[in-house]
């Protein structure tokens, strides 16, 4: 499962997905088995997915989006 | 003439309060009933086009307020009661309305929490359904940008009292269900300002309650205000007692959000320098361990080891040398014990007589066979026929046959003979006479 996500770009994270990374790693780091190496690799990882969670927030939209009903047959 | 007499005596309006029984709700869409109390039984009919109006469902034994006119059935002769307009006596038509749908789609398990889905925690894309106009829309969304401005906020205009509203609403739900790949909206907000019942209705009507059921998009439910409680906040995944209200349900605080997101930071470099400190720690102490120190210990260490090992080894081959000498010593002394020098020189003349006698018994042996074969040898050549020859006999044989010339019969006058002398000499003759 770490595997995996260590594959994803974490620019590409949801936010809800980052959050859950990081509460993960926090949570291994915290119970204190990984070996030196891996900890540091960790804590880089988990700096990244903080920064992502940053930039989301930081975005501010202050506009409504009207939606419309759509058309029978009209593409998205 | 009854007609008339009718029209004159009685107001051309009349409101009735019974009870209903015999309620028959025809096909045609005409309602036949009777109005019953303790004076009597009126009977009553209500027309399709009224009956339309009436948002409850009547029912026998239910007490009413009938409004409308009398007026005489021609065909049957009999007079009947017209129904305009019918409430429920006690409460309101609205309110009994409300009762009869909230029972029935309770019964149906609409409302359970089980079925209730929980709002994203994070909401990037949210949708209100509300009017364009009225100040819903906007307390939501101000509620919204203050709290968790990095969400995208999308308006689904749609009108919220009146005729067709809630197939209106309805609608705009299931179409935002539809978009999901291309919308993607994380939670929707149904949301209406405050009013009285009748305005509040549509969120009441069952194609709404239907919708949101089905809607696989949480949907908040933000209609009225406090005290108002709609079918729509019964069937929602979570409900909102005004529209500002619905923002505080439907997204965090981003200040609270930010200050998890340090707490973690905080949480990852205490760990990492915790790690850090104590793997230096671990390396401190290695390193000022005595083998550190003094690394040619780990060498003079082993060879002391080998030394030992050495002298120890010397020590068992010595020992096993002596063993062996010692077993060496005592097998010669036994050895030597035996004196077996004369013992082999016994031996030798032994084997030397035995030589000897082999020999002799071996030349005596082949001598008397020598004699014995001259012996014979003689015999045999004196057996020799053809030493008789040398004595002057001869053998004669015919040439034809080959055979031995005994008798005279073995030959023939002119045959040629051939005769063997001594010393192989053969001649040829011819027999001239017998």
């Amino acid at each position: 499962m770490t595997d995996k996500n260590q594959k994803e770009n974490i620019d590409e994270l949801s936010f809800e997905e980052a959050i859950a990374g990081l509460t993960d790693i926090v949570d291994k780091i915290e119970q204190g088995q990984i070996p030196l190496q891996e900890s540091l690799d960790q804590y880089e990882k988990g700096m990244a997915l903080i920064k992502r969670c940053r930039t989301i927030l930081q975005q501010a939209e202050q506009r409504i989006e009207k939606i419309t009903k759509e058309q029978e047959g009209q593409k998205e | 003439m009854v007609k008339i007499a009718l029209e004159e005596k009685l107001p051309s309006r009349l409101i009735v309060r019974g009870e209903i029984s015999d309620w028959k709700h025809h096909s045609s869409g005409h309602c036949y009933f009777s109005l019953k109390d303790a004076g009597g039984v009126l009977p009553s009919v209500m027309w399709a086009s009224k009956f339309r109006n009436v948002k409850f469902s009547p029912e026998d034994g239910m007490e009413v307020l009938a409004t409308g006119y009398v007026d005489v059935y021609t065909v049957g002769g009999k007079y009947q009661f017209y129904a305009d307009k019918v409430e429920p006596a006690g409460v309101g038509a609205l309110q009994l309305a409300f009762e009869q749908m909230v029972k029935k789609l309770k019964e149906e398990g609409l409302f359970d929490e089980a079925h209730k889905k929980s709002l994203p925690p994070y909401p990037m894309q949210i949708a209100m359904l509300t009017s364009e106009s009225g100040a819903a829309a906007h307390d939501i969304a101000d509620s919204i940008h203050s709290r968790w401005p990095c969400a995208r906020l999308f308006l689904y205009p749609v009108p919220v009292q009146g005729e067709g509203s809630a197939e209106k609403i309805a609608s705009a739900l299931r179409d935002l269900n539809r978009r999901r790949k291309s919308l993607n909206i994380d939670v929707a907000i149904v949301a209406r300002g405050g009013g009285s019942l009748e305005d509040l209705w549509a969120f009441n009507e069952e194609v709404v309650a239907r919708a949101i059921f089905d809607s696989n998009i949480p949907v908040i439910s933000a209609v009225g205000h406090e005290v108002d409680t709609t079918i729509a906040d019964l069937v929602a995944d979570a409900r909102a007692s005004t529209p500002t209200k619905a923002g505080v349900v439907a997204v965090p605080d981003v200040q609270d959000v930010s200050a998890q997101l340090a707490g973690f930071r905080q949480r990852l470099t205490t760990q990492a320098n915790t790690k850090a400190t104590a793997a230096k720690q671990d390396l401190d102490i290695v390193l000022a361990g005595a083998l550190f120190k003094n690394p040619a210990s780990l060498v003079q260490n082993a060879g002391q080891q080998l030394d030992e090992l050495s002298s120890e080894l010397a020590e068992t081959m010595r020992s096993m040398l002596l063993e062996a000498r010692r077993r060496l010593s005592a097998g010669y002394e036994q050895t030597v014990k035996i004196e077996p020098h004369r013992l082999l020189g016994k031996k030798t003349v032994e084997l030397s007589n035995w030589h000897n006698r082999i020999n002799v018994g071996a030349n005596q042996a082949i001598n008397n066979c020598r004699f014995q074969l001259a012996a014979q040898a003689n015999r045999l050549t004196a057996m020799n026929p053809k030493s008789v020859l040398q004595r002057g006999y001869s053998i004669t044989t015919s040439k034809e046959t080959g055979f031995v010339v005994k008798t005279a019969d073995d030959v023939n006058i002119g045959d040629l003979l051939i005769t063997e002398l001594s010393n192989e000499v053969l001649i040829e003759s011819k027999v001239t006479k017998k």
